[in-house]
């Protein structure tokens, strides 16, 4: 071992991170900002608001636990709305977003004992969840002088027994479908201005619009089969039988779905061409595909973040409320949510805004791609 | 003329039957002329008043070191960068022209091929490019490159002299008019590099002009007329024969070095 030689060798390695300054301060400021990031949105999360609705079905129990159940929702800050008469009234209420929460009160007391309904949404089961529990104490402390209450759980869309994966599915196919899009356009048209190829290809009388729009279709055309099969796999469920010694198994995880899977590879698909061609535009400020990569806690990170993808956007802090809302994630993961979970179609309102945002973001990077690629590169 | 044919015919290229077909009428003036031609980076001036006119069907050689401004002043030419003042017009149209670059070839001093295609992929996507869909107009360029038999193989696996021929492939498949080559001799054996100065030259009888950079002086007999640039300046211009006259040097290195002031060895001969 000679030390001169390591030496040499480590000091090698800071002259280069001195002339690659962004790998140096990337190497420093991105784990910062991110962990910066993650405190803002955990710490200053907003806790979950819970709207409740009662709606009875004119039983026994009805008077006495109403009035108990309201002034327990008073004494604990929760906002109590009316959402009608009947089954009918409160479903809708809850579908319409203007009560989290109806519990129903039954018609009948069977056996010294009542089933109360919670009726929730079901597209966050998260959300949900923290919700029931704050309504689970209401219900016990309205209930501890009248007849033993159980609860039973239903929701709009999905089911009460639907997993995290359920929910998660739908915005971790949004992600993929940005995310190595991205990566993979930004490295090959990193290559294609190191390696001479973008020169002799501006040789050519190529158009500009046309690099462009031949790029979307290409890495358009990989990301629709990517999204296709992660689709297939996410939604499908097929069970494969035993053969000899080998046990029969399942694959596919079956996630509820909805809507139609054709709407969500809209969703997807446009998703992919906004990120194809963000790609393009960036590969401009990157000298290496190391810088590409340097890429990935910039643009990726906060749209995982942010976007939707653990955390609900409603439940950030008003600045990031602000922010995620600006990001393409966000509502492609929205979208994607509407569609597979609640089953919106194109009339659905927030569906109809989000797929006009998206276009009109790949709008947007299209134009900024094309803009950076020009016949004078030097 | 002063344009040397070496002796021994032995190794004629192959496709030698296939002339290229020639360019579309040429206009009347020269192919190619800059005027008062300016392109500065920032303080470099990397070309600093650049007058030059380019009959059609010659072969001219840029020489000079690297970094005298060569390769801007071809990617000026050939409407790849923007004069910072002055104008350059290729075949009677002001560059940069669009779709003019049809009618022109450019081999970069990079060989600005993708590394995963087959040579033949390549080729063809190149040709695409340029509007050539004529697949025998590929098939005879690669001859002429004598990459004919290599028509399948990965770039990745071909030599360095290899990929330079399949890179002049791609600037000749569309039988441009005006050829620009950077550099395109370098990292090519003997052999090769005389079969395809033989091959400029046929290019050119039929009436293709071709620009051709280079910084080994040895190949400057082969041009018509030589432009000998330093520090973005033209510093001579003739054939070998008269700027090894103007300097009084036995060869072209010498000349150079002469003319660019730098006191040579050579002057004591």
């Amino acid at each position: 071992m000679s030390t001169r030689r390591i030496a040499a060798i480590a000091r090698r390695i800071a002259q280069q991170f001195r002339r690659d300054r962004r790998s140096l301060a990337l190497l420093i400021v991105a784990p910062i900002a991110v962990l910066a990031l993650l405190g803002f949105v955990i710490r200053d999360q907003k806790p979950i608001e819970t709207r409740l609705g009662i709606v009875s079905l004119g039983g026994p129990v009805d008077a006495s636990i109403q009035a108990a159940l309201s002034a327990a929702a008073a004494q604990a800050g929760v906002p109590v709305v009316d959402v009608g008469t009947g089954l009918a009234a409160g479903r809708a209420a809850v579908q319409d977003g203007r009560a989290d929460v109806v519990i129903v009160l039954p018609a009948s007391l069977a056996g010294g004992s009542a089933t109360i309904q919670l009726i929730t949404l079901g597209e966050s089961p998260a959300d949900d969840g923290a919700r029931l529990q704050v309504v689970a104490g209401l219900v016990e402390g309205a209930g501890s002088q009248g007849p033993r209450l159980t609860i039973e759980h239903q929701t709009i869309y999905g089911s009460p027994t639907a997993d995290v994966l359920d929910t998660f599915a739908p915005a971790l196919i949004g992600f993929f479908g940005f995310f190595f899009v991205f990566v993979l356009t930004g490295i090959s048209f990193l290559r294609e201005r190191t390696g001479g190829t973008l020169e002799r290809l501006l040789a050519t009388p190529v158009r500009r619009s046309e690099i462009v729009v031949g790029y979307s279709v290409g890495f358009g055309f990989f990301a629709t089969v990517q999204v296709a099969l992660i689709l297939l796999f996410a939604l499908g469920s097929l069970s494969v039988p035993a053969i000899g010694p080998l046990g029969g198994f399942e694959v596919g995880l079956g996630i509820a779905n909805a809507g139609s899977p054709l709407l969500a590879f809209v969703v997807i698909f446009l998703t992919a061409i906004g990120a194809v061609n963000l790609a393009i535009f960036l590969s401009t400020f990157a000298r290496t595909e190391l810088q590409i990569l340097e890429f990935i806690p910039v643009v990726i990170v906060p749209q995982a973040l942010l976007g939707g993808v653990f955390w609900s956007v409603n439940s950030l802090p008003d600045p990031l409320q602000a922010v995620a809302r600006v990001l393409p994630m966000t509502h492609a993961i929205d979208g994607l949510r509407a569609v597979l979970l609640r089953g919106a179609g194109l009339s659905d309102p927030t569906l109809q805004l989000d797929i006009a945002y998206l276009a009109g973001v790949a709008i947007l990077f299209v134009v900024l791609a094309g803009a950076t690629i020009r016949r004078e590169i030097a | 003329m002063d344009t040397i044919q070496p002796a021994g015919q032995a190794t004629e290229p192959a496709g030698q039957a296939t002339e290229p077909a020639g360019p579309a009428i040429q206009p009347a003036g020269p192919a190619i002329e800059t005027h008062d031609l300016h392109k500065a980076f920032g303080a470099i001036n990397a070309v600093d008043g650049i007058d030059l006119s380019f009959p059609a069907g010659r072969i001219y050689g840029l020489l000079g070191p690297n970094g005298s401004g060569k390769t801007t002043l071809i990617r000026l030419m050939a409407g790849l960068a923007v004069a910072t003042s002055g104008t350059v017009t290729v075949l009677g149209t002001r560059m940069p022209s669009r779709p003019l670059l049809a009618r022109i070839g450019y081999m970069t001093q990079s060989d600005g091929l993708y590394s995963e295609l087959s040579v033949w992929e390549n080729l063809s996507f190149f040709a695409a490019m340029s509007g050539q869909c004529d697949a025998t107009a590929l098939a005879e360029i690669l001859d002429v490159v004598e990459l004919g038999d290599r028509r399948g193989t990965p770039i990745l696996e071909l030599s360095g002299g290899m990929r330079r021929r399949l890179s002049l492939a791609c600037a000749l498949v569309h039988r441009p008019a005006v050829v620009f080559l950077d550099e395109p001799t370098v990292g090519v054996d003997p052999v090769l590099r005389y079969q395809l100065w033989d091959h400029f030259r046929r290019l050119a009888t039929a009436g293709t002009t071709l620009v051709v950079s280079s910084h080994v002086m040895d190949e400057g007999d082969r041009c018509d007329e030589l432009v000998l640039i330093r520090s973005g300046r033209v510093l001579a211009t003739g054939n070998g024969a008269e700027i090894r006259q103007q300097a009084g040097t036995r060869d072209l290195e010498s000349a150079f070095l002469k003319l660019s002031g730098v006191p040579t060895w050579g002057d004591a001969q």
